[in-house]
């Protein structure tokens, strides 16, 4: 025990030596604010050319002094083309949401059953479910596109659904297959001797263990979801067209409309930045702290 | 409360490792019976597949004459306690306890009162609050034991409870463990490597060895009656002694020439049988130290252990190294050479198939 606390220090000690040759207090501080403003200045361009006026945007040098306007907010949103990107907006909400709830219950459900049980050729099933995403998307669109019209379902909400549900799946299978495979055995058994049939021990044991994997792919299914643009793009037109599409139709016909673009820019980001901030607060590690041993 | 029966009961999991082999063991109603043996020797298989965590391969398991074997393991009515505790970790001690009533469906107020019952009890009243990350490994068996018992089960199952903790809490909880189980008069298997709890906490114990039963009774019959080598080995610390012996006779044997005094009963059976290599077993306690004359077993003293009121010393002889307890007060020092002589009630003579030829009725 002592011997491994010395090594423990020593290990420390020998670590934080080269530490000191990094920088200290405000230059630390000063340089990894730099970089965040590095990083953040084209999310800052954006909401500010949506607050600006007309003359303002193409005022050079840069109008760094401005008075906010909600007007061109006003214009975007509601009036653009005839048609309000509040549509746009509620179509990718409705999509992303659908499809991200169906990938996560779903493959949470096959995760635990590959991490569970033995069945014949599971090792190939799962890597059957992996290479699904290897081929490029584009690689599909001509088939998809015309199934997707066979069934009559272009320019509707369901194609998207089950097309983004189906490549968010095999993401949300192999990690959480990782994340139920590290719940010790026993806290399962434990709760089959309880009485517990294996739905229930799925639902009431299984899943909030995972919690903080069911999070991370429920964001990353949800940011794919919401950010997709090849299939939107071929697949809807106007009824079931998100935000991606919304935005991408900005740059034809009457030019750029830079002021009305950059605000259903900033729009079409918020929504994925709330939803991750309030999920973040689950991605905790060691959960499954303190059940055995 | 059932009496539980095994019935030629074996098990070989799917990559052919063969656990228990045609096992027949009956657990009487409201009795505790250890299963003791060494890690492998097949005793966790058995009680998980009495629990129904595991498939049975071969033979029966019934409770009170009928079969349980074929029923999931939420219709088995067993509780279990787990060697790493295996508690929730999402769910707080409260919430553990409550889970198999939960399962139950049982209203909330019963729960409640149910569940402060058996935290009285187990003196954890205070803890119901806490998340098992904050509970010490004492605490958190405390818990696991409560969320067996609660719901009263027919049979309870421990799978070497008390393996992870530390010595004295080891002795608190099992006697807990034994006064509970003995109030509530529940059928109890106890797993355990450790001879010494099961000694203090059965009232039978079935000694297994790769993957067979090898003797089931009380641990003074397991003492006094081995039946075969291993059982005389296993059971009793320090271990007996076994040293190889010749016969010089039908009914008389020694060992390296010296001429060993044996019982009545043993001359016995060794007029009945024909083996000529016998292993002579005993325990430390009966061996005596004495002056090295030639017609004793005269040996080294290579290692003194002074255990308080005993010392255990490792004697160096030509037939072998063998363990000796000597009182402390006239322990030989080391290097000195000393003759030991043999208790004749404590010998145990063992066949060349291990056998003891201590039982009388000889069938094992």
């Amino acid at each position: 025990m002592s011997i491994a606390l010395i090594r423990k220090k020593g290990l420390k000690a020998g670590l934080s030596h080269p530490a000191s040759a990094w920088p200290t207090g405000a230059l630390r501080y000063l340089i990894a604010a730099s970089f965040t403003g590095f990083c953040l200045f084209p999310f800052y361009v954006i909401v500010t050319t949506a607050l600006k006026t007309e003359t303002a945007i193409f005022a050079w040098p840069p109008a760094w002094n401005f008075k906010p306007t909600l007007q061109t907010f006003y214009n975007a949103l509601f009036v653009f083309g005839g048609r309000s990107a509040v549509s746009y907006l509620i179509n990718s909400v409705i999509i992303s949401g659908v499809s991200t709830f169906l990938a996560v219950v779903l493959g949470a459900m096959a995760a635990y059953g590959f991490a569970r049980f033995f069945f014949a050729g599971k090792r190939h099933l799962a890597f059957w479910i992996l290479s699904t995403r290897f081929a490029p998307p584009v690689a599909f669109i001509v088939p998809i596109y015309l199934m997707v019209q066979k069934v009559g379902l272009l320019d509707s909400h369901i194609a998207l659904i089950i097309i983004y549900t189906a490549m968010n799946l095999s993401l949300v299978i192999w990690i959480l297959r990782g994340f139920f495979a590290e719940i010790p055995i026993e806290i399962e058994e434990a709760a089959l001797v309880d009485g517990y049939s294996r739905l229930q021990i799925f639902w009431r044991v299984a899943v909030p263990l995972v919690r903080p994997g069911i999070v991370s792919t429920a964001i990353l299914s949800a940011v794919f979801s919401w950010n997709e643009f090849l299939y939107a793009t071929v697949l809807t037109q106007s009824r079931a067209a998100t935000l991606p599409v919304y935005l991408a139709g900005f740059s034809n016909s009457m030019g750029l409309a830079w002021g009305e673009y950059m605000a259903v820019g900033t729009i079409a980001v918020l929504p994925i930045l709330c939803f991750t901030f309030a999920l973040q607060k689950h991605l905790v590690r060691g959960l499954t702290f303190g059940a055995v041993k | 409360m059932p009496r539980i029966e095994f019935k030629g009961f074996s098990k070989t999991y799917p990559d052919g490792t063969r656990a228990v082999t045609d096992l027949n063991l009956v657990v009487e109603d409201g009795e505790l019976l250890c299963l003791l043996g060494p890690s492998g020797c097949g005793k966790s298989s058995t009680i998980r597949a009495l629990a129904g965590l595991d498939t049975v391969s071969d033979g029966v398991i019934l409770a009170d004459n009928n079969r349980i074997d074929h029923l999931p393991p939420q219709a088995r009515d067993c509780a279990m306690v787990f060697e790493n505790y295996a508690l929730y970790p999402h769910l707080t001690a409260f919430e553990n306890i409550a889970m198999p009533l939960r399962a139950r469906r049982l209203p909330t107020p019963e729960i409640k009162q149910r569940v402060t019952k058996i935290a009285r009890i187990l003196r954890i009243e205070a803890l119901l609050g806490r998340r098992p990350s904050r509970l010490s490994g004492g605490e958190k068996q405390r818990v696991g034991i409560g969320r067996a018992l609660v719901r009263e089960p027919a049979m309870f199952l421990m799978d070497e409870p008390l393996g992870h903790l530390e010595a004295y809490l080891r002795v608190e909880l099992r006697a807990e463990i034994r006064r509970l189980q003995e109030r509530l008069g529940i059928t109890t298997i106890y797993v355990t490597h450790d001879q010494e709890e099961a000694a203090a906490i059965a009232d039978r114990i079935a000694v297994m060895s790769a993957g067979r039963l090898q003797q089931v009774g009380s641990f003074l019959d397991l003492f006094d009656h081995p039946i075969n080598r291993f059982v005389a080995e296993f059971v009793g610390e320090p271990p007996m002694v076994f040293l190889p012996v010749e016969r010089t006779g039908t009914d008389s044997i020694a060992i390296r020439g010296i001429q060993i005094q044996v019982s009545e009963r043993h001359r016995t059976a060794l007029r009945a049988m024909k083996d000529s290599e016998l292993i002579l077993g005993v325990r430390p306690n009966d061996i005596c130290v004495g002056a090295p004359v030639p017609e004793r077993l005269n040996g080294e003293v290579t290692l003194v252990q002074p255990q308080g009121d005993h010392a255990i010393l490792v004697v160096s002889t030509p037939a072998g190294q063998t363990t000796v307890v000597a009182p402390l007060d006239r322990r030989p020092d080391p290097g000195t050479t000393v003759g030991l002589t043999f208790a004749c009630e404590g010998l145990h003579l063992f066949d060349s198939t291990a056998r003891s030829l201590n039982r009388e009725d000889g069938d094992g």
